[in-house]
This record gives C-alpha cells, sequence and structure tokens, in this order.
C-alpha cells in the first residue's frame, strides 16, 4: 500500500492540511444531517479525503463498508431502451457514482437512476437517521442536460435524500446547482501545508529527512498533495538515505511536454510543427487531456521566453483554449496554438537578432 | 499500287476477323473478288471528306459492291461506299435484316452455327448490323465455290433485293439527301415540318452500331471483344486458333495500312487505329515497327488460345463515369461477336426471383424465332439501385460458384450439362458507374474488371464535327473542346447539348458553355480528388479550359461546387489538416499556417456547433473554409497526399487505453480507488508508481539473504502491487516496445506489468528511466505477489467469518503479516498464522492479535496504534 493511502487520513480529527474546514465540516453534522454539499477544487487538494471522512463522521465506520457493485441498467426512453452499465460503490448508507462516465446518456443516469436511489428511504434500525447520501463525482463533466435534470432531483428528494457533489471546477456546474448546495472550496495545499504533511510521514516511517528537502518536492508537486507524497516515497525507493540535493523523478508526460517545448524553442517551420503534432498525438493518446496539455506547453514555453512576450502569449493560449473547449477536435486548437507562438517568436527573434 | 490496295483493302475488318479467331488466308479469297473492281483511290480526296465537305458529290461513282452483305464494307475506300453507309445509317431498318435469310437447302456455305458447316470455316461479322455467320472454306475447289457463292449473292443469295435495285434505292437516297441539304442552305430558318416529326435523338442518331466507330478506349475495346471471344467455344463450338504466320503477315499490312488510313481517311474521327498515327506514311518503317508490335500480340493470344472452356472470369464488369460509352461497347461488341443482347437495365424489375428467371432464360434457351443467335445478358447500371441490384448480383454469384463447384468435379466438360445447376453458359456483362459500390464488392472478386477512361478530347471533338457537319451545324473547334472538357468528355452530354442548341437554331459559342445553356455534371468527386484540388493551384491555362472566365470567381465556384457536392466536410477537413503541413510554400514568419489552422479551427468549432444544435443549414459555410485555405497555400506542384489517418488512429489508441486504465480502475480495491479519478490516475499516479515499483536497490538473491531492511522493502513493494491490482506477465520479447522493451533480454519472454501501465508513458521518442528490474527479480516478485493474493483471498474468508471488521484494513494487516511470514519461507495455512501470531518484523504483530478482537472499535484502534 502506497503511503498516499496509508497515510490518508480516516476521521475528520485526524485531517491535517484543511483543519478549518474539517472543523467546520464536524459542526455541520452534529445534527446528524446536512445540507447538499458540492466540494470544489484542483486534484490532489483532499476533496475526496474530506468527504469520507465527513460521511465515517455522520454514519460512522460501516461508512467504510462499501461494495462495488457494476449493474446495468435498462432505460425506457420512449420509444427505445438504452442500456447503461454503471459502477457504483455503496454502504448502507451511501452510494457513490460518476455519472459522466456514461458519456452523453448521463441524463438517463440522473433522471432514472439517481431518481430511483433517491427515493428509496433507508430505513434504520433505530428508525430514526432516514437519509441516504449520494456522492457524485466529477459533477462538472455532466451534461448541461443532466445537471437540468439534477436541480429537480435535489429538491424533489431533499427530505431522503443528500447529495455530495465533487468536482474541479465549479464553473461548469450550473448557477442552479450551485446555489441549492453549500459550496465548500477546498483549496490546494500550500508548500508549507506539503512540507508539513511529508515530515509528518517521514516521522512515522522512521526517515531521516535532510532539511530543504522536503520544501524542494512539494515545490515539484506543483502543490498537488497526492503528487508529492508520491514523489516523496519514490524518492525513499530510488535513494536511501536522503540527500538534500538528490534527484525528484519528474512526471513523465510533463518532462515529454518540456521535450516539445525544446523543440518549438529551437526551430519555427512547418515542418517542425508536424514533428510537434505526431508528439502531441502521443500524449493525447495516452489519456492526458489535451487541456492540460496545453496549460503544461504553455507553463514549459513561458520559462524559456523574454519577458515582453509573455503576455501575448498568454493571451493566445487562453484563446485557443476557449476554441478548444467550443470545439471537438482538440489536437487543432493545439497545434494552431503552437504555430501562433512559432509565428510571434520567429517575429520577435528576426525583430530583434535582424 | 493496285494489288497492294487490293489486298489492303479488306485489312482492318480483318482485323476484326483476326479477333475472331479466322484464318486470313482462306478469308481473303472469299473476300477478294467482290471488292476486285474497286478502283484504287486518292488520299487528297479523303481529306476533303474529313472536312466534310459534302457526301453525295459522287453519286455517278461506278459500281458499288453488294457492301451491305457480310462482306466488308471499306468505306474510307469508296465515295460511294461511303454513301452506302450514309444510307445505311439513314435507313436502318431495311438494312438490318438483310442477311438474316441464310440458304440451308442447299450445301451450306454461310450458317449461324459453326456445326451446321462440313469443313473449315471461318466466322464473319458485318460491320453495318453486326450479324455473325460463319461462312465454309472449301479448300480444293476454292474458285468454283466462290463462283458460286458469288453468284448466289449476286442472284438471291443473301440479298433480298438485287443489287441493282438496291443502287436505284442509294441513288435515290442521296439525291434526295442533296436536295435536302440544298433547300436547308436556303432557308435556314424555316426547318420542315417532316424533319421534325422524325428527328431522333443524336445520341441514338449516331450511336456507334461497329466495333470500329466505337469512341471509347482502343485497349478496354479490344479486351472486351477478346473476353467475349473467349466465349466462342463454349457458345458457338468452335474453338480459339492461335495466330498463323498468314495471319501474321496480314496483321503486318493491315498495320501499314491502317497508318495510311488512320493519318487520312474520315475514319480518324473513330477511334480505330489511334495509337497507329504518327503520321508516317512509310511502308517499310511501320511493316517492321507492326511486326513488333504483332510478336507481342501473337504471344498473347497463343497463350490465351489453349483455352478451350469459357474464360476464367465469367462475368466483366465495366464502370466508368456516365457517358464514356460503357453500355454502348457492351451492346456493339456483343453484336460484334454475335450475340443477341438482352438488356436488364435500373428500369426493370431486378429482384432475386426475376433476375434469375431471366439469366436462366438468357442462359439455357434459344429463340425459336428469326433471330436465333445466342445471347448475350447486359446488366446496366447494375450498383443504381441496392435494393434491387443486389439481387443480381446475388444470382450471378451462385450460379458463378454453381459452375466452380461443377468445374471443379469435371474438368472442362460442363459446357451443355451444366444446365441442371444453371451454370452461365453465356457471357455477362455488368455496367455500373461505381466499381467500389459496397454491393458490387463480392462481384469485384470474380469478375473481370474493366475501367474506363476518358477518351482524349480530340477524339471526341472530331467526333462531334462530324456529327455537327453531318446535322448542318456550324461550330468552330474552339466551342467544341470548350464543350467536351466541360462535360468531362461525357459525349452523351455533348450531344444533347448541341442537338438543344441545334434545335434552338443557335450556334455554339463559348461563353455558352460556361453560362446557364449547358447544365453541368453534378458529379461528386472522391475526397482525395477535392484535396487535391484545394492544394493544387490551377495554372492559367488550365483555368481557362475549365471556366472560361478563368477569374478567382470561377474558381471559388469551382471548388465550392466540388465540396459542396462531396459534403462530406468532416473527412475533408481531416484530410487538409492531415496533409497540409506538407505542403511546401513560402512562409517564412509562419503566417500563413497560423492562418491556415486557424480557419482549421474554426470549421472545428462550427462542426461542433452545428451538430450539437442540429442546425444543418449551417454547412454550407463548410466549403468556404477549406476555399480559404486553398487560396492560401495552394501550388503549382501536386501535392502528395496521404488519406487521413492520424486522428482515427488517435480515437481508437484513445479508446483503448482508456479500456485498459478503467479496467485497472476497477480492480483496485475500493478504499483506494475512489480517491483516484483515472485522469488523476495518469496525471499523478503512474509514472511514481513505476519508479516505486522498480526500486534499484534490490538484489536478486535467495530471499532468506536479505537484509532485515530489504526484506521489509520487498514486503511493502509486494503490499504495493497487490493493492494496486499489479503483477508481472510474460510477454514475448519481441512485443516488448515499452518500458520494458530497454532491457536486454535474451530468452523468448520477459515479464512486464499487467495491466500494462508501462505502455502509458511509452511515449514515442521518448526514453523514460524508471530502473528496470532484473528478469531474476521479477520472477521472485511474481511468485510472491502470487502467493500474497492466495493468502489474501483466505484472510479475506476468515475475515469475512469475523464480520465487523473493515475489510480494507483488515486485509492490510493480514497482508502484512503472511507476506513477512511467507519471506521467511516458512509455510503455514493462513488460518492457523491468523490465529497463531508468530513472532515477524516488528510492527505487524500487534495488528494480527486484532483479528481475534472481531469487533470494528478494538480494529479500528489497533489500527491507528499501528500508525502511531
Amino acid at each position: 500500500m502506497l503511503w498516499v493511502d496509508k497515510y490518508r487520513p480516516k476521521t475528520l480529527a485526524q485531517v491535517v492540511v484543511h483543519e478549518d474546514i474539517a472543523q467546520n465540516l464536524t459542526k455541520l453534522v452534529t445534527e446528524q444531517d446536512c445540507p447538499h454539499l458540492l466540494f470544489y477544487g484542483p486534484s490532489g487538494s483532499g476533496k475526496k479525503t474530506l468527504i469520507m471522512a465527513l460521511l465515517r463522521q455522520i454514519f460512522g465506520p460501516s461508512a467504510e463498508k462499501v461494495k462495488v457493485e457494476n449493474r446495468n441498467w435498462k432505460i425506457d426512453a420512449g420509444s427505445r431502451t438504452i442500456d447503461l452499465e454503471l459502477t457504483t460503490l455503496a454502504s448502507t448508507n451511501h452510494v457513490e457514482l460518476s455519472p459522466s462516465d456514461v458519456g452523453l446518456q448521463d441524463r438517463y443516469i440522473v433522471q432514472e437512476i439517481i431518481k430511483e436511489m433517491a427515493k428509496n428511504r433507508p430505513i434504520d434500525t433505530k428508525g430514526k437517521k432516514g437519509f441516504k447520501v449520494l456522492v457524485l463525482n466529477e459533477v462538472d463533466k455532466l451534461s448541461r442536460e443532466a445537471q437540468h435534470s439534477l436541480r429537480r432531483t435535489m429538491e424533489k428528494y431533499s427530505a431522503s435524500c443528500r447529495l455530495i457533489l465533487c468536482c474541479n471546477s465549479s464553473s461548469k456546474v450550473t448557477e442552479a446547482i450551485r446555489s441549492r448546495c453549500l459550496n465548500i472550496r477546498i483549496n490546494a495545499p500550500s508548500a508549507e501545508q506539503i512540507v508539513k504533511v511529508l515530515e509528518f510521514i517521514g516521522k512515522k516511517e522512521g526517515l531521516q529527512i535532510p532539511s530543504g528537502f522536503a520544501a524542494r518536492i512539494a515545490e515539484k508537486s506543483n502543490r498537488n498533495l497526492r503528487r508529492a507524497i508520491l514523489s516523496f516515497e519514490t524518492c525513499r525507493v530510488q535513494q536511501y538515505p536522503f540527500t538534500s540535493n538528490q534527484a525528484i523523478p519528474p512526471m513523465d508526460w510533463e518532462e515529454y511536454i518540456s521535450e516539445i517545448a525544446t523543440d518549438i524553442m529551437k526551430e519555427q517551420s512547418p515542418k517542425r510543427l508536424f514533428q510537434v503534432r505526431g508528439k502531441v498525438y502521443e500524449l493525447l493518446i495516452n489519456c492526458i487531456p489535451p487541456e492540460i496539455v496545453l496549460k503544461r506547453l504553455l507553463h514549459e514555453l513561458l520559462k524559456k521566453l523574454d519577458a515582453e512576450l509573455k503576455h501575448e502569449v498568454c493571451h493566445w493560449a487562453a484563446y485557443y483554449e476557449h476554441r478548444m473547449r467550443l470545439g471537438q477536435k482538440a489536437i487543432f486548437h493545439i497545434e494552431a496554438f503552437v504555430a501562433k507562438f512559432m509565428s510571434i517568436y520567429k517575429a520577435f527573434l528576426i525583430a530583434t537578432f535582424g | 499500287m493496285d494489288m497492294d490496295m487490293d489486298m489492303d483493302i479488306p485489312l482492318p475488318e480483318e482485323l476484326e476477323l483476326l479477333e475472331a479467331n479466322s484464318h486470313f488466308y482462306e478469308e481473303s479469297y472469299i473476300d477478294s473478288p467482290p471488292s476486285d473492281p474497286s478502283p484504287p483511290q486518292s488520299p487528297p480526296l479523303k481529306n476533303l471528306e474529313i472536312d466534310g465537305s459534302k457526301r453525295p458529290r459522287n453519286s455517278d461513282a461506278i459500281e458499288s459492291q453488294p457492301e451491305e452483305n457480310k462482306r466488308t464494307k471499306r468505306i474510307d475506300i469508296e465515295e460511294e461506299e461511303e454513301e452506302e453507309e450514309d444510307w445505311l445509317r439513314y435507313a436502318p431498318p431495311e438494312e438490318t435484316n438483310v442477311e438474316v435469310a441464310v440458304e440451308k437447302d442447299e450445301e451450306v456455305y454461310l450458317s449461324r452455327f459453326m456445326s451446321a458447316i462440313n469443313g473449315d470455316c471461318i466466322p464473319v461479322t458485318a460491320p453495318s448490323g453486326g450479324e455473325r455467320v460463319y461462312a465454309k472454306i472449301s479448300g480444293a475447289q476454292r474458285d468454283e465455290g466462290l463462283e458460286k457463292l458469288n453468284c448466289k449473292e449476286r442472284s438471291k443469295g443473301l440479298l433480298p433485293e438485287p443489287v441493282n435495285v438496291l443502287l436505284q434505292r442509294v441513288e435515290q437516297q442521296a439525291f434526295a439527301k442533296a436536295l435536302e441539304a440544298s433547300s436547308e442552305h436556303q432557308n435556314d430558318i424555316t426547318i420542315p415540318e417532316t424533319t421534325m416529326v422524325h428527328e431522333q435523338l443524336w445520341v441514338e442518331k449516331y450511336a456507334p452500331s461497329s466495333f470500329t466507330e466505337l469512341l471509347s478506349d482502343e485497349q478496354t475495346n479490344r479486351e472486351v471483344l477478346l473476353w467475349l471471344k473467349q466465349w466462342d467455344s463454349c457458345v458457338f463450338g468452335s474453338e480459339i486458333r492461335s495466330t498463323s504466320d498468314e495471319v501474321l503477315s496480314a496483321l503486318r499490312r493491315l498495320s501499314s495500312t491502317q497508318h495510311k488510313k488512320s493519318f487520312d481517311s474520315d475514319f480518324s474521327r473513330k477511334n480505330r487505329g489511334h495509337r497507329w498515327i504518327n503520321g508516317n506514311n512509310n511502308h517499310i518503317d511501320n511493316v517492321d515497327h507492326g511486326t513488333n508490335n504483332l510478336k507481342g500480340m501473337q504471344e498473347f493470344w497463343n497463350k490465351n488460345s489453349r483455352l478451350t472452356g469459357p474464360p476464367e472470369q465469367k462475368i466483366l464488369l465495366l464502370c466508368g463515369s456516365p457517358g464514356l460509352g460503357k453500355t454502348t461497347l457492351a451492346h456493339v461488341a456483343a453484336k460484334h461477336c454475335g450475340y443477341r443482347v438482352v438488356e436488364v437495365n435500373a428500369s426493370d424489375d431486378r429482384s432475386t426471383s426475376t433476375i434469375e428467371a431471366k439469366i436462366l432464360d438468357v442462359v439455357q434457351m434459344n429463340s425459336v424465332m428469326a433471330d436465333a443467335r445466342p445471347k448475350c445478358l447486359v446488366i446496366d447500371e447494375i450498383d443504381g439501385a441496392l435494393g434491387d441490384g443486389k439481387g443480381a448480383v446475388e444470382v450471378i454469384l451462385k450460379m458463378v460458384s454453381a459452375e466452380r463447384k461443377h468445374d471443379f468435379g469435371k474438368e472442362n466438360n460442363a459446357k451443355k450439362k451444366g444446365s441442371k445447376t444453371a451454370s452461365l453458359t453465356r457471357p455477362v456483362i455488368c455496367i455500373c458507374n461505381d466499381l467500389y459500390a459496397p454491393a458490387l464488392r463480392p462481384l469485384r472478386q470474380i469478375a473481370k474488371v474493366h475501367i474506363f477512361v476518358q477518351p482524349t478530347v480530340s477524339r471526341v471533338v472530331s467526333r462531334l464535327k462530324y456529327i455537327c457537319n453531318r446535322e448542318g451545324m456550324k461550330t468552330s473547334s474552339i466551342a467544341l473542346t470548350a464543350l467536351a472538357e466541360f462535360t468531362e468528355c461525357d459525349i452523351r452530354s455533348c450531344l444533347n447539348t448541341l442537338q438543344f442548341l441545334h434545335k434552338k437554331n443557335e450556334t455554339l459559342n463559348v461563353m455558352d458553355i460556361s453560362s446557364q445553356v449547358v447544365g453541368r455534371k453534378d458529379v461528386s468527386k472522391s475526397a482525395f480528388d477535392i484535396w487535391r484540388e484545394i492544394f493544387h493551384k490551377r495554372t492559367k491555362r488550365d483555368r481557362k479550359s475549365n471556366t472560361s472566365s478563368g477569374s478567382s470567381y470561377g474558381e471559388f465556384d469551382f471548388l465550392h461546387a466540388l465540396i459542396s457536392n462531396r459534403g462530406d466536410y468532416d473527412v475533408i477537413l481531416d484530410g487538409i489538416h492531415e496533409n497540409i503541413l506538407q505542403l511546401r510554400y513560402h512562409d517564412p514568419v509562419m503566417h500563413k499556417t497560423v492562418k491556415c489552422l486557424n480557419s482549421l479551427g474554426i470549421s472545428d468549432v462550427m462542426q461542433q456547433y452545428v451538430m450539437r444544435t442540429q442546425q444543418m443549414s449551417l454547412q454550407v459555410y463548410q466549403p468556404s473554409v477549406a476555399i480559404t485555405l486553398h487560396r492560401i497555400v495552394a501550388q503549382i506542384q501536386k501535392p502528395t497526399l496521404e488519406w487521413p489517418k492520424s486522428f482515427q488512429r488517435y480515437r481508437t489508441m484513445l479508446m483503448e487505453k482508456t479500456d485498459i486504465l478503467r479496467a485497472w480502475h476497477q480492480k483496485i480495491p475500493p478504499y483506494m480507488s475512489r480517491h483516484l479519478s483515472t485522469k488523476s490516475c495518469i496525471e499523478d499516479l503512474i509514472s511514481p508508481l513505476l519508479h516505486i515499483l522498480s526500486p534499484p536497490n534490490f538484489r536478486p538473491v535467495a530471499l532468506h539473504l536479505l537484509s532485515e531492511t530489504e526484506k521489509n522493502n520487498l514486503t511493502q513493494l509486494v503490499n504495493v502491487m497487490v493493492s494496486y491490482s499489479i503483477t508481472y506477465k510474460k510477454m514475448k520479447s519481441d512485443s516488448l516496445s515499452s518500458n520494458m522493451g530497454h532491457e536486454a533480454v535474451s530468452d523468448a519472454s520477459a515479464l512486464s506489468f499487467e495491466p500494462p501501465i508501462g505502455e502509458f508513458i511509452a511515449y514515442k521518442d521518448y526514453r523514460s528511466d524508471p530502473h528496470v528490474l532484473p528478469l531474476a527479480m521479477k520472477q521472485v516478485l511474481l511468485h510472491e505477489v502470487e502467493k500474497q493474493k492466495i493468502l489474501q483471498v483466505s484472510t479475506g474468508k476468515s475475515a469475512q467469518r469475523t464480520d465487523g471488521c473493515c475489510n480494507g484494513d483488515q486485509g492490510v494487516v493480514g497482508k502484512g503479516a503472511s507476506v513477512a511470514k511467507s519471506a521467511k519461507t516458512i509455510e503455514v495455512p493462513p488460518w492457523k498464522q491468523s490465529k497463531n501470531p508468530l513472532q515477524m518484523s516488528g510492527r505487524h504483530v500487534v495488528v494480527l492479535i486484532s483479528l481475534k478482537g472481531l469487533e470494528n472499535q478494538a480494529a479500528e484502534v489497533l489500527w491507528i496504534l499501528k500508525l502511531q
């Protein structure tokens, strides 16, 4: 078991990073009830950990006893029947699912399955705690229609069911849903917090951490706690005892993008652009989302760029990312950005060096 | 000269006869007497004729052979024959049944069937009606026989009317024609009502009636004919004989005359001998040349002549765009070979049952009526109606396969007995426009396929010119050339246009063609053609010939029509995207590239919007994107294009990888997987995980030799692997392109991760350097992992019995214990193990006891204890 999982706080009391939020959540559920919740924040900041801890706070340890269910649903949609396959994690008191897994048909998940789950009110042995929690992951990936159907469900079955929504960006969740939830923003942990966590783990594992080493990992982790802990463990496996200037293995895909950026800086021509296209395809094939490719590419390019160009390049990156989200074929837009960058940079080079 | 001409006169015809596997030698005997009296011809005169000055000038010309019988019609030799040809054209009904009657009561010299003639015989085809008979060759008394034959011909033989009657009629006809022509000249505007009534479509009127008049490609024509000839043995019972020396010499002479004739005869408008047209009149040179040509041909024939049965491929599939003359060729060739054409086209019922009956009818029955020629089935527009056309294809396929089976059992003797199994014993010609229509896929494999190419513009133009002259329509070659190019050499559309204009008494001028007068063909081109047009800048000349205005407006129109006719914008834009960076255009600061990619981006956004809102009417703006690109990057030189594969490849690979990932994700126990989305798996987890799974400091030694910390590390590693359900799997070494590929494996198989998580960082041209474990170490790990899994299952069972602990925690507890245990290689059954906590690597001991506690809270507490 990796350290990430091993040292994941199980209860709200154990939470180190977002202590204030954890305390607030504890207060929130002391009455054994809570409003709908919407957790949002970047990945690796601890949303899921907090949600699990919260569930445990509400339902006790039984919340951790989950079973995986892979169910086929047959949904009658007017003239035709739609077959959907959905994996759910269910304990007696809660169900976790990612409706966006089924793609365009997520509407039916929300309309039929969630509704059905929400309707069934669990009866406690004591006959008292009569509500159920539905945890929906990646709500921001839900289609607009699905989100619209969700808002009615949220109101209608609020007596028997609480929804905990989890997503990266609240901007993609419609206003209507946001207003029905208590929004909880989980920001990315700061470098100090990460260092604190790493030192905590180091102490538990009985490791000697040279000064500054944890800070370096934290810095490289991009304020992503999961990544920081994984890097930490990687370093431990690679070389122990630590030295303060020990190499921290990079993420391969980031390394690859940085290679692409170097390529772009070296030569600006359609031919080079064609090579870049091949590499970008490689990344996309290996499930790196195009937005992240673009963002990371911009990041790498900015590192190597003169200050006076940075503003313009950022502008164009934003422009093409917007287009990419409007469009369908991400490769067109990433490539257009690269071409634009090449054009700007080349013009700049010519202007500067003649 | 005289003699020479005598010999030469029949020769072009000979070529056909040759194809009919005849002996030239004997043939010439029959042939020459009738043509003897024909006077030598002077070339200048013929040239005049080419210009179409006028036809019936020489109506006083001397003799006329009974040319319209099955002996050759040498139009290019004599003017009066020319006339006769005219006459033939103007009055086809009278002509067609001239030679129907063949004497059978007397000794048979001519018969429709070979079997009816005793002794040697040759097949003869009359050019006018396509009638085909076999003529007897009597070796001993040739002269007498010929005498007889001629007599018969003169008296009542093959002609229903005496020659002098025919002659008279010809004169009358010519006279009438002259009158008509002159009256037309006088008052052009008032076309007599009668002509209006009788007017046929020019397309039909001037349809080629003989093989020599075909306008389509010579090569194709010949091959089609050859294929039909291969049926002879099966249908007519004759054999294909190899070319003898006499034939060779005849051919040689033929080719030399061809040179002369094709150069200066009015037949140049027809397709004969076009490959020999080189303007060289030198006899001797050409003979040599011809011989070389013919040698190859002879070999070809010899090879083919071995076949006695029907040809290997029993179906002929002609394909080509409309108006190139496919149907005409099929009809003419079949007629030429002595078949009666039975046509089935899209207008007929083509369901399986009807077509089967029809084909059986064609194949097995003979007409009892006068026209007893064997039938040849022409299935036109076979690709047309999918549902019905399929019926035809199915039936044919069935018959062919039946035949195959039959042949397999009985070699080639299935000629007449094959009727029971409904095999194909008559040629079947299928005609289609789109060779790659899905319905034709099975047919394509068994049929002999001929693809029609466009005839050259000059040939089409000369033919058009001829017709225009005949119809008294004034045209210029420039206008005709433009028309031909505009219609892409679709002669049918050319003729219809001309006739239409003629009716309106307008002359064809260049302006008309691009204006609304002429309907443009609405053809959709292949995607490749469209990309080519987009990337290829036409030179001025090209463009001018295409659109008379030649302006960018015309270009826009042209491209717009081209792209929107195709309609498949997604593919078109993909193709542009795929190929655009391979073009060579001058672009120092990449402005053009940026523009192009921006345009592509716009089209993508547009496409997405259209699909999302289902406003298909907005699709009309898609072609303009492509045209923008054309204006930016089009080059003079032709681009090399590729079909856009990379996007599709990306899509499928992405799906595959996502599936792998998802499957893996589901195998990870929920208390861990719930914290990982597939996205964060890729972004954060996989790279470090690979490092963690292959630590650099493991010694591949026996377990008991490991130090305490090393054991700990190993335990930890196995633990991680099990919890993430990763194991090693044997793989073929050559498929190790992934990270495991770096390893220098000498043996045939190596161990690689299962699921193949290593592949997720195996980018092209990227060398990641996670330390790769040696094979021995992997084997140890594999062993340990398997053991661990078994243990886990059993502890899982015991945990269920205990019925209260958190699954995850307990699993981990059990694991820690048993791994430590197995590290010591003590084989203890798991149940014993859990009840009997041996001393072990320190911290786990405490936890094991908790299993006995069997209470949630206890386990919880102990777990936390363990952590702290």
